[in-house]
């Protein structure tokens, strides 16, 4: 902070012109980031390279990565994050442009509604989800009754629990980013197009959901990291026969003690979400922007 | 006899009139030791939290002028916590209930609690030889059933292998305590011991696609809507869900029903370890023990504490418990939940 505020002055002085008010601007976010989140990350990412006596190592790594257990934990996650981000897009897009395209009054009340989950602790969300997702629950019983199953269904301790949960957990936020695009686009570009010849669904899909690309991608990329990194739901619905990464390092960290395989744990986890970002991103992006 | 009032000896008589109370207050204030002090322990969170706090905190802080606050943490929790705060504790007093202390004293993060006269009273294996820890009460582990469903209760850890029951059952995962506990009797029911685990594994093996859960909090809905009818759990939890309406109860194995110690201890530099020494001898004291007894179904450990007739046939006496190795447990636990998720879990 010292050394950081004088040198702007100085080098504007020499004329490189670095302005001040950005930089005063930033500096606030920029320090609690480096602070708060940089250096903690960092003595993260060292501590998986270290043994117990401190000495520099890549056992945990070569544990982590030669062990078909870990390596299903890590596949299980991520199976549970793009299913959840899949179930938010089908059914966040059409709740989320039926919001944004409604002139009724009842929209505003809608959304209100659509919303109100994220209100509730997921926790408390989690803990209602187990009452229906029982032997003797709600779900099973429905199940039955429409003849599609034979007898009780067990959803509670198991992996599609886990992501009907979290899908309902993570919707709202899908459905707010796809509503903040949509109002974005005009309605008026379908009109265009549909005067130019395409039919509707046409129009809808060569349009409105090209354009709303962006809000898709950011709606993903929020439900897809929240998802993976969720604690409460996955340890209260998915319990010990769906260990997660999440709950996995928590039980290293809490009940093994060894911190530093907690820690390969978490950079992992890390590492294959911004890979996976990254991928999710070209794909979306490549497939559509023909120049 | 005759009495002369003048106003001399009115205002006088008046004078000590207005004083025996500042003398009384005065006294008293002396009896409150820890006047002005504070306690932070950490405790078990839910009801149990306001049971500890009404059998022993609270008249402790009105006897001594203390305040006390308990923070609601389990005990693998509380013991990453004492580890994280080493050198510098921002917690007195920790509450364990899962053997943590043992690896606490190991690491150097406890100091010797004050020697009292009830302390000394423990049986020898209530205490740390050196003073480090006191358990001030014992929760007796054993089965958990429905009582609509059994017509004679379970009597045996063999009896979760009963092919009616099937699909009824239900279990701790390992990195519960009590999931720890369970492997270790099934051990001991097939052959086992702490030393040589292979038959707990073994039979547990065959329970594996029965009902895993994590926490106490499942039970209400897994004896509910979870169709389950025999689990592994103790005194304390049954008596709970008893009280919300389940139809269940309590019974010791023919094995023995193992212990769980609820130990004390005081952290290292603690800056409140006088404090944290006479809440933990009052947490041994008759009254606080039998309080304790009523709330949870918990044992005491002090054995001056007579617990009245129809409270004692609800909580097994502290001989009637079976003492498990927790050195060695806690020893192997990494490696056991290792193997646990492996072949019991996937």
């Amino acid at each position: 902070m010292t050394t950081a505020l004088p040198m702007p002055a100085e080098n504007a002085g020499r004329g490189g012109k670095i302005p001040l008010v950005p930089v005063l601007l930033l500096a606030p976010a920029v320090l609690l980031y480096l602070v708060f989140f940089v250096w903690p990350q960092l003595a993260l990412l060292m501590l998986g390279f270290q043994d117990r006596g401190g000495a520099f190592t890549l056992d945990l790594y070569v544990r982590f990565l030669s062990d078909s257990y870990y390596l299903k934990l890590l596949w299980r996650t991520l199976v549970m994050g793009v299913a959840t981000t899949m179930i938010t897009i089908l059914l966040g897009l059409p709740l989320a442009y039926l919001l944004a395209r409604a002139r009724s009054r009842w929209a505003t009340l809608l959304l209100i509604i659509t919303t109100f989950p994220l209100l509730v602790s997921a926790v408390v969300r989690s803990f209602g989800w187990m009452v229906l997702l029982y032997r003797n629950g709600f779900v099973s019983d429905l199940l039955q009754w429409l003849s599609l199953t034979d007898g009780p269904t067990q959803l509670m301790y198991t992996l599609p629990g886990t992501i009907i949960a979290l899908a309902q957990v993570l919707l709202p936020i899908m459905v707010l980013s796809l509503y903040a695009v949509f109002r974005s686009i005009p309605p008026d570009l379908e009109l265009a197009a549909m005067s130019l010849g395409a039919r509707p669904t046409t129009a809808l899909w060569l349009v409105t959901i090209k354009l709303a690309k962006g809000g898709i991608f950011s709606g993903s990329l929020l439900v897809f990291s929240m998802a993976i990194s969720s604690f409460a739901t996955p340890s209260l619905v998915g319990g010990p026969r769906a260990a997660v990464m999440a709950t996995s390092i928590y039980d290293l960290t809490v009940t093994v003690l060894d911190w530093n395989f907690a820690a390969v744990q978490a950079t992992v986890l890390l590492v294959a979400v911004l890979l996976l970002s990254l991928i999710y991103g070209r794909l979306l992006n490549g497939g559509g922007i023909k120049t | 006899m005759n009495i002369h009032l003048n106003r001399r000896s009115v205002i006088a008589g008046m004078a000590a009139m207005t004083a025996t109370p500042l003398i009384g207050s005065k006294a008293l204030a002396q009896a409150k030791p820890f006047e002005g002090r504070t306690l932070v322990s950490t405790g078990f969170g839910g009801s149990t939290m306001d049971i500890v706090a009404d059998a022993v905190f609270k008249p402790f802080d009105a006897q001594t002028g203390a305040t006390t606050t308990q923070m609601p943490m389990q005990s693998n929790a509380a013991l990453a916590r004492m580890i994280a705060e080493k050198g510098s504790p921002q917690i007195d007093m920790y509450q364990f209930s899962g053997g943590q202390e043992v690896d606490a004293v190991r690491e150097g993060l406890t100091q010797a609690i004050a020697e009292t006269d009830q302390i000394d009273a423990l049986a020898a294996d209530m205490r740390d030889p050196d003073g480090n820890w006191v358990a001030w009460a014992v929760i007796a582990e054993g089965l958990v059933y429905r009582t609509d469903k059994f017509d004679t209760p379970p009597t045996s850890y063999q009896d979760f292998f009963r092919p009616e029951l099937k699909g009824h059952i239900a279990f701790p995962a390992i990195t519960n305590g009590y999931g720890t506990d369970f492997l270790v009797m099934l051990a001991k029911t097939f052959g086992g011991s702490e030393d040589n685990i292979d038959p707990g594994f073994e039979a547990m093996a065959k329970l594996k696609d029965e009902t895993i859960f994590a926490a106490a909090s499942d039970i209400p809905t897994l004896f509910g809507q979870g169709d389950i009818w025999l689990m592994p759990y103790d005194t304390g939890n049954t008596y709970k869900n008893q009280q919300a309406g389940l139809p269940i109860a309590f019974t010791s194995p023919k094995e023995g029903s193992p212990a769980v110690k609820i130990t004390a201890c005081i952290a290292k530099d603690a800056a409140n370890a006088d404090v944290a020494s006479a809440a933990i001898d009052r947490m041994l004291s008759p009254e606080a023990q039998i309080k304790i007894a009523e709330g949870m179904r918990w044992t005491p450990t002090n054995p001056n504490t007579k617990l009245p007739a129809d409270l004692a046939q609800h909580v097994p006496d502290v001989t009637q418990l079976v003492s498990l190795d927790r050195a060695k447990i806690n020893e192997s636990r990494a490696a056991w939940i290792d193997r646990w998720n492996r072949e019991i879990a996937s």
